[in-house]
């Protein structure tokens, strides 16, 4: 276990303590209790045996020690999985730990390695760990370990069998995960009124339906769009920004762009915006042919809801045609003192205010 | 035939000690915990639903450690005594785990050990601190 560049240890240590300070520390700390346990019997002058601890330990040689544990584990569980992958299995063995104990040398050598048909169950390091455990002292760990790494139950989506529900669709398997439920399912019981006459006017298309959640109230057409979600899963999902109408405001709000030059043109202009209504300019022309029907529903089916609102014509086009429109107006009042001013400014300034 | 038949109780024998030193390993603690042990073996990517694996692994593990410790401890126990000429001094040194000494002990283990080199060439080459800092005249 190599690292590819030759990274100073602090550097190493930063990025491994980073992610892994916890088990870090533990590492460490189960790293001292080790060593605090490691005893060297010396025979004294007097009768009595004595034995040599560790009193104390440089925090920096602690440290070293914990990251060469840390590798030492992880070395062993990267050949273990070796092994096991070599033999054609997906998981470890036992034998396929002796195995990589091997590997690793387990310290300085062990009996039995020079042997090529050793059985691994009569490994020299099996027994050395056996003699390890029957001569040293036990010594727990010290704090009580919460489960560690911390796993969050995950509560999995009940399946559509789970609710007990019965899909219309064939193709969506009982067994997948249910979905989700919405909010809007629990304005139903208010609206269910308006439900039934938002419902009853679809065609069956989608896009009418839509169009009409602006006149309606958004949020009883999107529960209408969401119920038929629940009897036909896999259409269009519920509330999608980009599947709805564009926003229609009212003329009135907009104010007509005009140049600065022709204020009187423009009170006269606006005032006979409104009875242009009813006179569809090629630009609407464009609009999907539903919307168009829709108008006339309105009227008909939105009695006390909400005012008509007057479709929103936008002046597209070059300034010249701009200019004959209100030419032409300026000609339909019969104006003369417009139409002068008009002409004036319009000989004056060619084309410059563009 | 024999031999096979032999070979094969042998084997049977031979694996009776591992397998009870499995059965015994839930008897036995080790001091590093298993959640961590199974924590940084799976990191490497050894997954194991077995309990006793991973308390080998630990048991291991805990050994290595051991071996470096004491092997450290002989080198410091080794280094000779900072002489203080003085009768009531006691003769009791404490000891302390330097980086010295651990990195000789590491230096061994790494040496027998074909497998198992504890990076950071830091063991091989570049362990000892600076022993003092040459200022600038």
């Amino acid at each position: 276990m190599t690292y590819g560049d030759g990274e100073g240890g602090s550097q190493r240590r930063g990025s491994q303590r980073g992610s892994n300070d916890f088990a870090y520390a533990l590492a460490r700390m189960a790293v001292a209790q080790i060593c605090e346990g490691v005893e060297i019997s010396t025979l004294q002058d007097s009768h009595s045996r004595e034995g040599a601890r560790f009193s104390s330990f440089q925090e920096s040689a602690l440290e070293r020690l914990t990251d060469v544990v840390i590798q030492y584990i992880q070395s062993v569980g990267k050949t273990t999985q070796f092994y096991a992958n070599m033999a054609g299995r997906g998981e470890g063995n036992a034998l396929d730990v002796v195995q990589a104990l091997e590997d690793l040398g387990a310290g300085l050598g062990f009996n039995g390695a020079h042997d090529v048909e050793r059985c691994l169950g009569d490994s020299g390091v099996v027994k050395d760990i056996v003699r390890y455990t029957g001569e040293a002292e036990e010594v727990p760990f010290v704090y009580s370990l919460p489960r560690f790494p911390f796993k969050k139950g995950k509560r999995r989506a009940p399946s559509f069998s789970g609710i007990g529900g019965e899909m219309a669709d064939e193709h969506i398997p009982v067994w997948l995960p249910a979905f989700p439920e919405t909010k809007s399912k629990e304005v139903e019981e208010t609206n269910t009124e308006k439900v039934g006459e938002v419902k009853s006017k679809e065609n069956g298309l989608s896009l009418p339906s839509m169009q009409q959640s602006l006149d309606v109230d958004r949020l009883k057409v999107q529960k209408s769009m969401e119920q038929e979600d629940v009897q036909e899963p896999g259409e269009e999902p519920e509330g999608n920004p980009f599947l709805a109408a564009p926003v229609w405001v009212r003329e009135k709000d907009v104010p007509r762009v005009f140049c600065p030059s022709e204020p009187k043109n423009e009170e006269d202009s606006i005032g006979h915006v409104p009875e242009k209504q009813k006179n569809i300019p090629p630009l609407e022309a464009h609009a999907p042919p539903g919307m168009i029907n829709d108008e006339s529903r309105l009227g008909g089916t939105e009695d006390g809801q909400k005012t008509q609102r007057a479709l929103l014509r936008f002046k597209i086009g070059t300034r010249k045609a701009s200019m004959c429109w209100t030419i032409k107006q300026s000609l339909e009042d019969k104006e003369t003192r417009g139409r002068r001013r008009w002409n004036a400014k319009r000989n004056s300034k060619p084309l410059t205010q563009m | 035939m024999n031999h096979g038949q032999q070979s094969g109780e042998a084997k049977h024998e031979d694996d009776a000690v591992l397998t009870e030193f499995l059965g015994s390993l839930m008897d036995y603690t080790p001091t590093i915990p298993d959640d961590l042990v199974e924590h940084y073996l799976a990191k490497s990517g050894f997954q194991c639903p077995d309990v006793r694996l991973i308390r080998l692994v630990a048991v291991a593990t805990q050994k290595f450690v051991a071996d470096v410790a004491s092997d450290a401890l002989q080198h410091c126990k080794a280094r000779p005594a900072p002489v203080v000429k003085d009768k009531k001094q006691q003769k009791d040194k404490r000891l302390i785990l330097t980086m010295e000494d651990l990195s000789k002990a590491l230096r061994e283990v790494s040496a027998s050990s074909g497998g198992f080199d504890p990076h950071l060439s830091i063991y091989g080459v570049n362990v000892k601190h600076p022993e003092y800092f040459a200022d600038s005249p």
